[in-house]
């Protein structure tokens, strides 16, 4: 738990958070007043710099009227040059090609020797050390090109990606307690496009790295399944992914290294843009594979092979070490605290996924009909070898909910999961840019001796432009369901029955609905304010701080922002 | 009214005399996207500068110094930050070899453009081996600090030879249609630049960026001598009375795509989304204003780069989608569209995504460039 009063937490970041939108409504104000300057009406002050520089002393360029000049020779009118033929041109020799080029004469009879002076030498905006503070309202990165750094990179093929995720989340129901805690992720990323930087084609060498700072409000306050957000997790610094992918061809690629699977594997583009840990990687893999399988903020040494079957269709399979964890006995992030210690002594992950995308490149849309919406779908399997403890029984067959009966759990071989994706659009308007889709993510799996969750499912809809004006905003809603497994479901039946004053609530399942906003401030900075309401907390579990009754419904309130130096 | 097409005594340059030469692509009724649905992903357009978002995309028609007949040039918009407008690299692929390298690079201030380098669709090979490219320059990425820009014409070995600037050039952006007789041509360039504002002056009607009605389209006659760079030799604003605007997210929306077939020259009306032709475009003394609509909406979804078929028929690459759509400009019928860039992480997919576009010199299908990914592709039988 945080020691910080969350209150003055929240402060803190809605604080933070009002300075960074009046700064930008300052920069906003800023355009506008520039604008406001040049009305459309208006000559703009850079058209009117050639004519300007024209009256410098004249030197190597050549000012040609145009051979349909006036006849009286007048200035052209630079205010509405549109139909007008004459016009001032200027022709200034650069460099030591203009040294071959004969003298330059004009071609209509009207010449001027001209200014070689700089028609505009304004500098950009960038430039300077406190340059990216002039971009900051439309630049990718907070940092430009990073006071030289990213220039520096890019000439060896590299590219740098640093992003920070930060939110303040907090219940105002239910729970085991109510507060709010900070959350906060930095990701590094440094990639390497091999022909760029030694001329090997097809070739992307990444590694990654994580920052994971703050609280844990599902751990304090929430006791879900379905944590509350994605980035929740132990506070360390840590390697997340180290990996090198080739092509050979434009049909298929090879992925080796330690790999977080959930970047390519469930993966919905339209729950991705939701914040609890359900829309990435999903509840069943996260309850049932050793270690939560690897995904962030663990990964796997492993190999991924990727096959453009056709436009259409591509097989994603891989294999990786069965545990992102050296072993399964304790928590898996502690276990291997800094990600280097790419274990390769565990069981084997295998999973594969088959995917359909429409339309794919090449679908042709004949005169008349109108445009496909598009879809994705894929279908799924994973494998895993290593040994799962029975929830329920123990290597006797006998309830492990009796705590008179031996407690070693029965051991079983292997596990696996199906799982499908969908992600369709139903509603374009005419100005394309604003649709509306939905999604759905189940999976299952009918192993419910040795998995908590049997089920999963998450399913949602989301809408880009939901404002008019508005086109690189997504509003979004969903429902995210866990059904806990008929073990799990057991072993609370045994304990209850075993155990018959002590209060032993029976975990069946949970749900989440999830409402969010993502807000796009610049291009590099985000603000997503989102709620989430919780059903059943963990499935029904007893409250940790009243043992006398389960965790009660929970409202969670909060906002995320991403900022992309 | 659109005049019937004739046969041209100059030598058509670009996408349409590459096609004419080879005509290895089916030209049946139904047009040729039928028979181009496999892309190749040829190569990463990125320099060693981290230039992003690929333009402009022209064959080159000769073998002259740093270039080879068939190579691929194409020009980046914006520098390694993502900003556009500052971009000031063009790199040649060699489809031979396979192989990109760096043609030309500048910095992004050049005291002779005003405003600065922002190299845009507007590209142009020469038989002579002389590349005129477009500026459309801005200080910090939007709009609000765009300069009128420049042409610039490089000599065979990417060095800088001379710099056009005038009030007639004020923002080349779309692609070029080019007649090229070896010691004369002719260029015509759309200017979107006159008088737009800021992408946040918004028109309280429409509620979005305020909409002038001053791009223009400009013909260029040149005259190349055997030694030493092009000399203009004429301008004539053939089209004027052209929508623009402001755009915070794709910079300008304008009149980008040219496609000249006989005398007619047609011109991409982005925000108006339609193909209107211009006649008499090779002749005419004074503008045709906004010239006559041949094909509206329908498939159209913010036409940008245009090219036209071995068959007559006109390749347009859609700004709102990752769709190319080929239609008769005679006709005006709407023939198909083809999703060539399908990236489902834009919505629709592909949107946003295309640009420039090139019929491949041998008739094996069209070049076109991927700006989400920063690649240059090849759609081929």
């Amino acid at each position: 738990m945080n020691d910080r009063p969350p209150v003055g937490r929240l402060a803190r970041v809605l604080g933070s958070m009002l300075l960074a939108s009046l700064y930008a409504a300052s920069l906003s104000v800023g355009a506008r007043a520039q604008d406001s300057s040049q009305p459309p009406s208006a000559q703009p002050a850079d058209a009117a710099k050639p004519a300007d520089a024209a009256k410098k002393p004249a030197t190597d360029s050549k000012r040609v009227a145009d051979s349909k000049k006036t006849a009286d020779g007048a200035k052209p009118d630079a205010a509405s040059p549109a139909a007008d033929q004459s016009g001032e041109f200027v022709e200034t020799p650069v460099g030591p090609a203009a040294a071959a080029a004969p003298a330059a004469a004009p071609s209509a009879g009207n010449s001027a020797a001209t200014a070689a002076q700089p028609a505009d030498a304004t500098a950009p905006t960038g430039s300077g050390p406190f340059g990216f503070l002039n971009n900051l309202g439309h630049s990718a990165n907070l940092f430009g090109d990073m006071w030289g750094l990213r220039t520096a990179l890019a000439k060896y093929g590299m590219t740098l990606s640093v992003v920070e995720n930060s939110e303040e989340f907090g219940n105002v129901t239910g729970g085991y307690q109510r507060g709010f805690a900070y959350e906060g992720l930095t990701t590094g990323t440094l990639q390497m496009d091999t022909q760029r930087a030694f001329g090997l084609p097809g070739g992307t060498f990444n590694v990654s790295a994580l920052q994971i700072h703050g609280g844990n409000l599902s751990a304090s306050n929430l006791g879900t399944l379905q944590t509350a957000s994605g980035i929740e997790a132990d506070r360390a610094t840590r390697l997340w992914e180290l990996w090198y992918q080739q092509k050979f061809g434009d049909s298929f690629d090879v992925k080796v290294g330690q790999q977080s699977i959930d970047q390519e594997f469930m993966v919905s583009q339209n729950s991705g843009y939701f914040i609890n840990t359900m829309a990435g990687w999903p509840m069943l893999p996260s309850a049932d594979m050793p270690g939560g399988g690897p995904a962030y903020p663990l990964s796997a040494l492993g190999v991924r092979g990727r096959a453009h079957i056709t436009d259409n269709l591509t097989l994603l399979a891989g294999v990786y070490n069965g545990s992102p964890a050296p072993n399964n006995n304790g928590d898996p992030q502690k276990l291997d605290p800094y990600g280097v210690s790419f274990p390769l002594n565990g069981g084997v992950l295998a999973i594969a996924e088959l995917q359909f995308v429409y339309p794919g490149p090449g679908t042709l849309v004949q005169a008349g009909e109108s445009d496909p919406l598009a879809r994705t779908y894929k279908l799924g399997m994973w494998w895993d070898s290593e040994d799962f403890a029975d929830l329920r029984y123990n290597t006797l067959g006998q309830p492990l909910g009796n705590p008179a009966n031996d407690q070693t759990p029965a051991n079983h071989r292997g596990d696996f999961a199906v799982y499908a994706v969908a992600d369709q659009m139903i509603w374009r308007s005419e100005d394309p840019d604003r649709n509306i889709s939905i999604f759905a993510r189940p999976m299952f799996t009918p192993l419910q001796d040795r998995n908590l969750v049997a089920f999963s499912v998450n399913a949602g809809l989301t809408m880009h432009e939901p404002i008019f004006g508005r086109d690189d905003d997504t509003a979004g809603i969903g429902v995210n369901f866990a059904q806990v497994s008929s073990g799990a479901t057991g072993l609370d039946q045994d304990t209850a029955f075993y155990s018959p004053g002590v209060y032993s609530p029976v975990r069946r399942n949970e749900t989440v609905i999830e409402a969010t906003y993502q807000y796009e401030v610049t291009p590099w900075w985000q603000v997503q304010p989102d709620i989430q309401y919780v059903f059943n907390p963990g499935g029904g579990i007893v409250n940790i701080y009243d043992q006398t009754e389960k965790v009660k419904n929970e409202a969670v309130f909060g906002v995320r922002t991403n900022i992309t130096f | 009214m659109v005049k019937s097409r004739k046969p041209d005594r100059a030598f058509l340059a670009g996408c349409v005399a590459a096609a004419l030469m080879a005509g290895a692509i089916d030209a049946h009724a139904e047009g040729v996207l039928a028979g181009l649905r496999h892309h190749v992903t040829l190569a990463s357009t990125i320099p060693d500068n981290g230039d992003l978002n690929p333009y402009a995309v022209f064959v080159a028609p000769a073998t002259v110094g740093k270039l080879h007949q068939g190579d691929v040039l194409v020009d980046n918009f914006n520098n390694q930050s993502n900003l556009q407008g500052t971009g000031g690299t063009i790199v040649d692929y060699n489809p031979s070899t396979h192989a990109l390298t760096l043609f030309a690079k500048l910095p992004q201030t050049l005291p002779q453009c005003p405003g600065g380098i922002g190299l845009s669709t507007a590209m142009a090979v020469l038989k002579s081996g002389w590349v005129i490219v477009g500026s459309t320059p801005s200080r910090d990425g939007t709009t609000a600090t765009k300069g009128p820009g420049c042409m610039l014409v490089f000599d065979a070995n990417g060095e800088l030879a001379t710099v056009w600037s005038g009030s007639h050039i004020n923002d080349p952006w779309g692609n070029m249609a080019v007649v090229d007789n070896g010691a004369s041509a002719t260029l015509f360039v759309s200017m979107s630049g006159y008088d737009v504002p800021g992408p946040s002056t918004i028109d309280p009607a429409t509620g979005v960026p305020v909409v002038v009605n001053k791009a223009t389209v400009l013909r260029i006659q040149l005259a190349i001598p055997t030694s030493g760079p092009p000399k203009v030799t004429s301008q004539t604003v053939v089209a004027n009375g052209l929508a623009e605007r402001a755009d915070k997210d794709v910079f300008l929306i304008g009149p980008t795509g040219l496609a000249l077939i006989g005398s007619t020259l047609y011109v991409s009306d982005a925000i108006q989304n339609r193909i209107v032709a211009i006649p008499d475009a090779l002749s005419r003394t004074g503008s045709a204003g906004t010239g006559a609509t041949v094909a509206k909406d329908g498939q159209l979804q913010r036409a940008l780069a245009l090219c036209a078929t071995p068959d007559g028929h006109i390749l347009a690459t859609n700004g709102k989608n990752g769709e190319v759509v080929e239609f008769d400009p005679v006709s005006g019928k709407q023939l198909a569209a083809q999703w060539i860039d399908s990236n489902q992480a834009q919505s629709p997919p592909g949107n946003g995504d295309l640009f420039g576009l090139a019929m491949a010199p041998d008739g094996s299908g069209f070049y076109y460039v991927e700006d989400d990914v920063n690649m240059l592709a090849k759609a081929t039988p």
